[in-house]
C-alpha cells in the first residue's frame, strides 16, 4: 500500500450488518496504540448505529418494524418517528426522481432497502464526527462517504475505485473523493432485487456509480438512474451537483467529467 | 422529443471523441454536443447529402462544409454546420442556438460516451477503498474491498 508518509498510516476494521460488511479506514499519525484505541472506539461507535438501524429498518428481521409495516400490521401513522421521517425522505425522492427511486415495491409494500444503508452511512458519519475523528472513510457494502484525507493535513483526495461489474476482482475506474464525499453504486449484478426499472423492462445500465456531497443523494440517484436509464441520468446531473459513471448493458460507458481522466 | 435529441447528441459526442477530433475545453464540447443533437434530431436530409459528398471526398483532404436546415424545436430554432474532411466528420457547430437549447444540450453532454481508457484509471494498490454495487457478506470475503481492508488491519 502506497504510505508516501512515513508516520501516516491506514488502519481498518469491519463488521457485518444489514446483509452486507462496513469497513471503517481511519489514517492516522499517532503513536500507534493511540491510533488503535482511537479506531476501536470510532468502529463500534459505527457498529451500534448500523445495528440499531438494522434492528428497525430490515425486512429480513421478520419482528422489524419495517417488516411489522410490510406486513400492514403496523401502519405508518402510529410508527416510529424515525421510521416515518425516513418514509417521508424517501417520498420525496420519488417526487424528485419523477417516481425513478420508489420506496414502494410494484405490489405496493413498503421497502426502505433502497435508502436505508445510506442513511446509516449518514448517521455513522455524525457519531464519528461527534467523537472528533477527522480523516476516515467508511465503506459500507460499497457505498462510500469520507472525511478528510488518507494523508492527514494534506489535500490529497480519498481515492475511491470502482469496481468492473463485469470482473469484480479489476476495477472500471478511480474517483478522488474530494469535494464531492459520497460515492454510490447501484447494479443489477448482485443485489438488484431492489432495482425495478420503469414499466418492468429490462434495465439499459448494468451499474451506475454517483458522487454527490452527501450519501443519501448519492445512493438514491444511482439507485434512480439504473431504474430510469438515460432519461433519468440526464436529469440527475441537470438537477443536482452530481458526477456519475454507468455502465451500459453491452458494457460500454457514459460519464460526467469528474470521472474521466484530466486532459 | 428532448430526450430523444439528448440522445442523439451523446451518440453524436462519443462518436466525435471516436474520430479523433482534438481535445477540447468543457465549453467547447458542450457545444459540439448541442449542434451535433440537432444534427441528429433533425436535419436528416442534410446528412443524405453530406454522406453522399464524404464518399466522393473520401481521398481528398480538402475540408467541405455542410449546413443543415433551420429546425424549430421546443427550444427554439436549431441549425448546425457540419464540417467534412478527409470522409470524416472535423466539426460540428451551430449555427442558430437558442439560450436554452443552449443550457438543455449542456446538461445532456455532461455524461457522455466514453471509452475505458478515457476514465480516469488506478490499479488496486492505488485506491484507498472500493466502490461498487452492494456485496452481500459472503461475496464481500473475495472481494477486492477485503485485500484492502485486511491490508489495512
Amino acid at each position: 500500500m502506497p504510505h508516501t508518509s512515513s508516520t501516516t498510516q491506514l488502519r481498518a476494521r469491519t463488521f457485518r450488518t444489514m446483509g452486507t460488511v462496513v469497513s471503517l479506514t481511519v489514517a492516522s499519525g499517532h503513536y500507534a496504540q493511540t491510533a488503535v484505541d482511537e479506531l476501536e472506539s470510532a468502529a463500534a461507535v459505527v457498529e451500534d448505529k448500523f445495528s440499531e438501524l438494522d434492528l428497525s429498518f430490515s425486512l429480513y428481521r421478520n419482528g422489524s418494524e419495517a417488516s411489522r409495516l410490510a406486513r400492514g400490521e403496523l401502519t405508518l401513522a402510529y410508527a416510529s418517528e424515525s421510521m416515518q421521517a425516513l418514509y417521508a425522505e424517501a417520498s420525496e425522492w420519488r417526487l424528485a426522481t419523477g417516481g425513478a427511486f420508489t420506496a414502494e415495491r410494484p405490489d405496493g409494500t413498503l421497502d426502505l432497502s433502497g435508502i436505508v444503508k445510506a442513511h446509516a452511512v449518514r448517521e455513522a458519519a455524525l457519531s464519528l464526527e461527534a467523537l472528533g475523528l477527522r480523516d476516515w472513510c467508511l465503506n459500507a457494502g460499497g457505498d462510500v462517504l469520507v472525511s478528510g484525507s488518507p494523508e492527514p493535513a494534506t489535500e490529497e483526495p480519498w481515492l475511491a475505485g470502482i469496481v468492473d461489474p463485469q470482473d469484480r476482482q479489476a476495477l472500471l475506474g478511480a474517483y478522488p473523493m474530494s469535494a464531492l464525499r459520497a460515492l454510490a453504486t447501484s447494479g443489477t449484478a448482485e443485489r438488484g432485487q431492489h432495482i425495478w426499472a420503469i414499466g418492468g423492462a429490462a434495465t439499459e445500465f448494468d451499474q451506475v456509480s454517483v458522487a454527490a456531497a452527501d450519501i443519501v443523494t448519492a445512493d438514491v440517484l444511482a439507485t434512480a438512474i439504473v431504474a430510469g436509464g438515460t432519461r433519468t441520468l440526464d436529469q440527475a446531473v441537470e438537477k443536482w451537483k452530481v458526477e456519475v459513471l454507468a455502465v451500459r448493458r453491452d458494457g460500454t460507458l457514459l460519464a460526467t467529467s469528474g470521472f474521466r481522466k484530466p486532459a | 422529443m428532448a430526450t430523444a435529441l439528448a440522445s442523439a447528441g451523446i451518440l453524436l459526442a462519443g462518436w466525435q471523441s471516436g474520430a479523433h477530433i482534438a481535445d477540447t475545453g468543457t465549453a467547447t464540447t458542450t457545444s459540439l454536443g448541442s449542434s451535433a443533437s440537432a444534427a441528429g434530431g433533425t436535419t436528416t436530409g442534410t446528412s443524405g447529402s453530406s454522406s453522399a459528398a464524404s464518399s466522393g471526398t473520401k481521398t481528398t483532404t480538402t475540408a467541405a462544409t455542410y449546413d443543415g436546415t433551420a429546425v424549430q424545436t421546443r427550444f427554439g430554432t436549431v441549425q448546425v454546420r457540419v464540417t467534412i474532411q478527409g470522409g470524416k466528420i472535423t466539426e460540428v457547430t451551430a449555427l442558430q442556438l437558442t439560450d436554452a437549447e443552449r443550457k438543455s444540450a449542456q446538461i445532456s453532454s455532461r455524461a457522455a460516451p466514453v471509452l475505458r481508457s478515457e476514465v480516469l484509471q488506478a490499479q488496486s494498490a492505488d485506491v484507498q477503498t472500493v466502490g461498487g454495487a452492494t456485496v452481500t457478506s459472503d461475496a464481500y470475503l473475495t472481494s477486492l474491498q477485503a485485500a484492502l481492508d485486511a491490508a489495512h488491519f
